[in-house]
């Protein structure tokens, strides 16, 4: 998959990711990325519209994946989206290397969206939003290169990472200092307790 | 694991004290009781009550152990948590330096005080020196358990899980009756993924205490990961794409076909022993149930299970959705529909 693609996050997928991870301090979390590939001529676009939290314990235990995978494709084909990628924070604050466990979710989507993308939480990029000066995305793009491994974009120019609305971090900090994070549910808390909505509907109302 | 009376009533007395409604000193008691993680509340409150003479007298010798309190929190907020970095305006590592400080002074030589230094050490991530100080107290003090599991943290800290697991391996050679580090073994093996080893992990701790759903649930996700692993998500495939390499893979994997099977088992023992109410445990066996007629299609009738457990937790599943979560039912229902374990 070596033809340059841009992929463009929106601001409710972005704040979900973050909020998601700031909820769980102290361990990983991860998320699927829904969205849809839009062409335009020769420039393709991965359109990533919404994330969909998925669990912050023993994110090694592959059952509540399954069912989550099967129950949100279910879901978001009625609104023409697809899982397009995976979202992951470490559980330590300075680790930005990503882990097999992600490697391998994301391998499997992959497998379904050529242009899959692995997106890790970068603690260093979030502590920046505190002084204002951040504009870039507080996460780092992975996708998988031509040698079946997954590398970070950015440093050869090829496969940008936008927001697309670009006031998107500002959002966020507001968010963070209201502590909304408090609210976020994920798949995890709903096979917990079946009445909390991973969709996570007026969140942001 | 906390009870959810107990639970409902740290987040009552929580929210009474965040508030301003008192009760704090109520409110840090029970956290010390029952131990979650709420570091940003009890540095808060803890240091609102330090720092008023008169609350701190009233303490009388509780004092200290609320020192101690307020130092393992502001360990934790310095580390993990950005965003409360954002909102504690407080220069933290003043503070955790303080509590230390006080303390070293009022009990001088003390393993408890001694550990807290190593501790602080390793909030500043000096590994090194923190090692130091706990080879020292480990000299006096050979079987303290504590130090034991604070190397272990160091190294969980510093990302090397095999030499944690090491650790703990040794660890539990000596202790082989702590619950904590055979849970906290099992969890590290999950992040690598390694299953089998978990999967070990749990069996000691069904041994020692086989009431307890909660490693029920986590043997039979370990052994059911344990298949998924080497067959890359056989459900998957099977509900969507229903000619790919992977069904041969998947067709040769004995091994899979027995964690299952085991899979299924401790699934319906969980089940059994939280009545029923386990959510996890009955999709297990909706999962477990779809990936054994996959495996063992084409096989004669009587190797075949026959049983009305995956009706029973389909319509359990269905049943309780309808109740609590109307809104996903659509969902289940065809999820099950495709598992062909509902009409």
């Amino acid at each position: 998959m070596a033809a340059d693609c841009c992929y463009e996050v929106s601001q409710i997928a972005y704040v979900k990711l973050v909020l998601h991870a700031l909820k769980h301090p102290s361990s990983a979390v991860n998320g699927l990325l829904l969205g849809r590939l839009r062409q335009d001529g020769s420039t393709a676009t991965v359109e990533v519209a919404d994330a969909v939290p998925l669990s912050h314990a023993q994110i090694g235990l592959l059952p509540a994946l399954e069912i989550a995978l099967i129950q949100i494709e279910e879901h978001f084909e009625a609104e023409g989206l697809s899982v397009v990628g995976y979202y992951h924070a470490n559980e330590r604050h300075n680790d930005l290397e990503l882990g097999n466990a992600a490697k391998k979710i994301g391998d499997h989507i992959f497998r379904f969206f050529p242009r899959a993308a692995v997106l890790l939480l970068d603690n260093n990029k979030l502590q920046k939003l505190k002084t204002g000066k951040g504009r870039d995305p507080a996460v780092q793009l992975y996708t998988r290169d031509s040698s079946r491994s997954w590398r970070q974009t950015g440093s050869d120019g090829s496969n940008q990472l936008t927001l697309k609305e670009p006031a998107a971090n500002i959002v966020l900090f507001d968010y963070i200092s209201s502590e909304k994070w408090q609210q976020i549910v994920d798949f995890d808390d709903h096979l917990d307790d079946i009445s909390k909505d991973w969709l996570n509907p007026g969140l942001f109302d | 694991m906390v009870g959810a009376e107990e639970a409902a009533r740290l987040d009552r007395l929580e929210i009474q004290v965040e508030n301003g409604g008192g009760g704090a000193w109520e409110y840090l008691c029970l956290v010390r009781k029952l131990k979650p993680r709420r570091s940003d509340k009890v540095l808060k409150h803890g240091l609102a009550i330090l720092n008023d003479p008169k609350a701190r007298s009233n303490l009388g010798g509780e004092e200290w152990t609320l020192y101690e309190q307020v130092a393992f929190a502001a360990f934790d907020c310095q580390q993990h948590n950005v965003a409360k970095v954002f909102s504690l305006s407080l220069p933290l590592p003043l503070h955790m330096c303080d509590c230390v400080a006080v303390l070293s002074k009022e009990f001088p030589g003390s393993l408890r005080v001694g550990r807290l230094e190593g501790m602080l050490l390793e909030a500043e991530n000096s590994w090194a020196e923190a090692e130091k100080v706990y080879a020292r107290l480990l000299e006096d003090n050979p079987l303290d358990q504590i130090i034991y599991k604070r190397k272990v943290a160091i190294a969980k800290a510093q990302g090397d899980l095999k030499v944690a697991v090491d650790f703990l391996n040794k660890y539990l050679e000596i202790f082989m009756s702590d619950h904590d580090a055979w849970r906290e073994l099992a969890e590290i093996y999950v992040s690598l993924q390694m299953y089998k080893q978990a999967a070990f992990c749990y069996e000691e701790l069904l041994l020692s205490q086989p009431t307890v759903s909660l490693y029920h649930l986590a043997y039979a996700e370990a052994n059911e990961s344990q298949c998924i692993e080497y067959s890359g998500f056989i459900i998957l495939l099977f509900l969507r794409f229903l000619l790919t390499a992977f069904i041969e893979q998947v067709l040769y994997t004995m091994g899979g076909l027995e964690n299952l099977l085991t899979a299924k088992k401790y699934y319906a023992s969980t089940i059994t022993l939280s009545g029923g109410k386990n959510t996890r445990a009955l999709y297990g066996i909706c999962l477990c149930s779809a990936a054994i007629s996959q495996l063992t299609k084409g096989r004669s009738k009587e190797e075949k299970e026959s049983s009305d457990l995956p009706s029973l937790a389909a319509e359990a599943l269905l049943r309780d959705y309808k109740y609590r979560a109307p809104k996903k039912l659509p969902l289940l229902n065809s999820m099950l529909k495709n598992m062909k374990l509902s009409s």
